[in-house]
């Protein structure tokens, strides 16, 4: 009679840190021999809705997945979309998309953090991630009316204008951000508990990330330099500085520790672009002589863009689309295909989250129960914008 | 009217008598009820404050939500114990009910002070760790009896992490007793005389007691037995209502007990007495408390800091680390018998 | 960010380290906001609920036509038969709003023509039924309801501050 070793444990959606997918893990003792994620709970057919909406309409559908991370997928699609209308943003729209994707990354990966905390049994760190979220949401909440769908970028520009007094403030919460994460090495990433958990554990080489397909900071921990902003810059990348965080180990510390120096990275982009933000339109010419005369003035004084009327009723040349960006898990690519009516005949867009699916099997392998939650919050997998 | 009196003055009698005063008001089965009733409150407030938030506040809002507690216990009382039909249901209900009480029943064999106590005996701080020890064999059943593979996780981590820590807390505690010559605690506190307070003469053992009284009972950053990112409660994943708040009282009342051994060993027990407190037992006792809650409170506020450790790494920690130092506070004591310092 | 230290001697400062600096925070003042008691100023051109002016609607629906969550729709007024022998006016539409649905995007302000459509700083507001939040071009004139508090609330404004992050101060 054969031997029964291992038990079947289902860390399913209803456990406080499986998020909303299942693992079925293979467990015998401590150790887990085999885990497969089940994903696809959160699946609500954002691809198939797009094909029953029209293209100005896609905006908020395509930011609600990734909801952590709104205005980079905004961004994507949109870029795609400009691709297939044939128009370009002008220059001062373009800094403040890149403004506005840097926020996002920055209160991400706070998000991403915070989750990470929890899982490991720091509820500090959760409530001081999800506080911190809050200096940028709030920021955001100025410059775009909303807190965190902002659908603030629309193809040919921008909606809202900076308002005043808005640089002032945001240097003052960027240099608290600075400061608190100096905390955040003291308390949480050189607490010698939180290294015995995370450093060695869950370690990914460089060879099988390349063979992988693995997107975003996953990536970079493992010592491959690839970013979509210095590969294929879009929008005001070309005319920034900045650095790419790579580390070499590939351990679940280095994941968490590339974050947090992207972080600071994104502090830095936002300084210089709040610096060298050129005068201009903040939308298309394209669309700024289909708008009315009466509303210039009132655009110009309170810094709002009015749609023209042929918003609502976009109908690109038949065609496809290809769009690349880096979202704050990694690469976004959006692929659209026109026929000439008001809805796409095809739409298409992979989240990098659910290109890194594949790490649930590829890591968590011959590690102990323990070492689940650590790596899970590591790779800042969000389910729902794998399932979309 | 004077019937009345005498039967008053009876009962006072009765109440304060040493065999029903400990193991009912202090540091019994009374003290036990508030002490849990102010620590669970205090350490939330105190993560909280850390967290930049305010913790519970709503209940009692001109005193910071201090009987928070006294909520919760009534909702545990009102809600439905359910109790799953494929449980072991004997060993399902009993369970809590004896874990409690394991953890209530060392405090028979704590002293009040030097002429109040309820049992003395020449060995009474063996009797005290010893009695701590039904604890870990009592979760193992329930781990088994709920019939769940988290629990049954749960109930094994708990045998496993009770071999890193037994040993080096009886070495550390016998370490103490060698030092003063006697197993007694009565005797323990009348031997720290003036300065000579335990945690001066033997700091080795004071640590090694006080991270080893954090592993034993559950808290940050050894909080491996209900670690609930990974096994949802552990052992007590099935239960709800008040068999549920007997499990969540369960560990706190023994940290509170092994809080009292320490500071009857080390911090000088009930001396010293102020002068107006002097009244038997009163006195001894509200000083005991006192240090004990002072005590309760750093290990509490551990939450706030740390994360938790796998299981392999606490019992690596109690083995590689907490062990040679507790040998070598033997060491430590033996040497400082062979110097004199302590008669 | 320099990882930590990994001799015997290095992780014991570590571990002080993280000590301190949880006893730091006990003496830093909280963060958050006492909703309902204290309720935060919204910054000006908050995306809330919308205000709409009949006066100046010219009927084009593009309202309707933009929005994403088919949360506003064009309801057919009915016609006063004019007096006499005038000709009957064409049926007009009028925008409705169904709250239920809407998502605070606040396209259908972007696109009207005419600026008949507004936001204002409204948000957290409770309906006593599923029926009320759905507003017909009638109560839409009115406009969004009133918030209503227990007792009035202490306005506070945030602001940046870089030692404290959030500050809330009095509004004025």
């Amino acid at each position: 009679m054969s031997e029964e070793r291992t038990m079947e444990l289902l860390i399913g959606p209803q456990h406080p840190s499986s998020g909303h997918m299942r693992l079925y893990a293979e467990v015998d003792g401590d150790i887990v021999v085999r885990l497969k994620p089940n994903i696809g709970y959160v699946h609500r057919t954002v691809e198939k809705l797009a094909e029953t909406k029209k293209y100005i309409q896609i905006i908020p559908l395509v930011e609600r997945p990734s909801l952590a991370d709104a205005a980079n997928h905004n961004l994507g699609y949109v870029l795609a979309l400009e691709k297939l209308l044939g128009i370009e943003a002008p220059p001062r729209a373009q800094y403040l998309r890149t403004i506005l994707a840097e926020m996002n990354r920055i209160h991400s990966h706070f998000y991403g953090l915070g989750i990470h905390g929890i899982m490991l049994g720091s509820s500090t760190i959760f409530m001081w991630g999800f506080a911190d979220r809050e200096i940028m949401i709030e920021m955001a909440q100025r410059l775009t009316g909303a807190r965190l769908t902002y659908s603030y970028i629309i193809p040919g520009g921008v909606r809202r204008d900076l308002p005043q007094g808005f640089e002032e403030e945001m240097e003052k919460a960027l240099r608290y951000i600075e400061r608190r994460l100096k905390d955040y090495g003291k308390l949480f990433l050189r607490n010698p508990v939180t290294r015995a958990r995370l450093e060695g554990v869950g370690v990914l080489r460089k060879e099988d990330a390349i063979k992988l397909g693995i997107v975003g900071p996953n990536l970079r921990a493992s010592g491959v330099p690839y970013d979509v902003r210095k590969v294929q810059p879009y929008c005001a990348y070309p005319e920034l500085e900045f650095d790419v965080a790579v580390r070499e180990e590939g351990d679940s510390m280095a994941r968490v520790l590339v974050r947090v120096e992207e972080i600071r990275q994104s502090m830095r982009i936002i300084r210089q672009a709040l610096k060298q933000i050129p005068d201009g339109p903040i939308l298309s010419e394209n669309y700024l002589k289909m708008i009315p005369p009466k509303w210039k003035e009132f655009m110009e004084t309170k810094g709002r863009v009015k749609f023209p009327a042929i918003m609502a009723n976009l109908r690109p040349p038949k065609g496809e689309a290809i769009s690349r960006v880096e979202a704050a898990r990694g690469e976004l690519v959006y692929y659209i295909i026109s026929d000439g009516t008001t809805s796409p005949y095809r739409f298409r867009m992979v989240t990098p989250s659910f290109r890194n699916v594949v790490l649930f099997e590829h890591l968590i392998r011959e590690c102990r129960v323990a070492d689940i939650p650590a790596i899970y919050g590591s790779m800042d997998y969000f389910p729902p914008e794998a399932d979309r | 009217m004077m019937n009345l009196m005498s039967l008053f003055r009876w009962i006072l009698d009765l109440l304060f008598s040493p065999w029903l005063f400990v193991p009912l008001i202090f540091p019994g089965l009374v003290t036990v009820f508030l002490v849990i009733l102010f620590i669970i409150w205090f350490e939330r407030k105190l993560a909280a404050k850390v967290q930049l938030r305010y913790g519970p506040l709503y209940v009692l809002k001109q005193l910071g939500g201090a009987i928070q507690l006294v909520a919760d216990l009534l909702r545990y009382l009102f809600a439905e114990p359910i109790i799953p039909a494929e449980t072991d249901k004997l060993a399902f209900v009993l369970g809590p009910i004896l874990l409690f009480g394991a953890s209530c029943f060392p405090t028979v064999a704590i002293p009040v002070s030097s002429s109040f106590y309820a049992i003395r005996s020449d060995i009474s701080l063996l009797v005290a760790l010893g009695l701590l020890a039904f604890g870990p064999a009592i979760t193992l059943i329930i781990g088994w009896a709920s019939n769940n593979k988290f629990s049954l996780i749960g109930g094994l981590r708990e045998g496993y992490i009770t071999m890193a820590y037994e040993i080096p807390l009886f070495i550390s505690a016998l370490s103490m007793a060698a030092l003063y010559g006697t197993m007694d605690l009565i005797e323990m506190v009348e031997s720290q005389v003036g300065w000579k307070w335990g945690l001066l003469l033997n700091p080795l053992a004071a640590i090694t007691f006080l991270i080893l009284a954090l592993m034993s009972t559950s808290r940050f950053p050894f909080e491996i037995v209900e670690a609930e990112s990974e096994i949802v409660m552990g052992p007590f994943t099935e239960y709800s209502g008040i068999l549920y708040g007997l499990t969540m009282g369960a560990s706190y009342v023994k940290f509170y007990v092994l809080c009292l051994l320490f500071s009857i060993m080390f911090l000088g027990g009930w001396k010293p007495v102020p002068s107006f407190l002097s009244w038997d037992p009163i006195g001894p006792a509200l000083v005991l408390l006192l240090k004990s809650l002072i005590l309760m409170v750093l290990g509490v506020f551990m939450r706030a800091v740390y994360p938790r450790y796998r299981i392999d790494q606490a019992l690596k920690i109690g083995w590689h680390m907490i062990l040679p130092l507790s040998i070598g506070s033997v060491f430590l004591s033996l040497g400082l018998i062979l110097l004199g310092v302590v008669p | 960010m320099s990882k930590g230290k990994s001799t015997p001697i290095g992780r014991l400062i570590n571990h002080l380290e993280a000590i301190e600096t949880g006893i730091k925070y006990l003496f830093i003042p909280r963060m958050t906001v006492m909703y309902p008691e204290e309720v935060m100023e919204l910054p000006e051109g908050y995306r809330g609920m919308i205000k709409y002016n009949k006066e100046i609607c010219i009927s084009c629906g593009l309202c309707a036509q933009i929005c994403p969550a088919d949360a506003m729709k064009m309801y057919l007024e009915e016609t006063s038969l004019a007096k006499g022998g005038e000709k009957q006016a064409k049926p007009k539409r009028y925008p409705g709003i169904n709250y239920t649905r809407c998502i605070f995007c606040g396209f259908c302000v972007d696109i009207c023509p005419t600026g008949a459509i507004e936001h204002v700083s409204i948000h957290d507001v409770a309906f006593d039924s599923f029926e009320a939040q759905i507003f017909k071009p009638k109560d839409f004139e009115t406009g969004p309801p009133k918030v209503r508090y227990k007792k009035p609330p202490r306005r506070v404004k945030p602001r940046m501050d870089p030692k404290r992050g959030i500050t809330y101060e009095p509004a004025d």
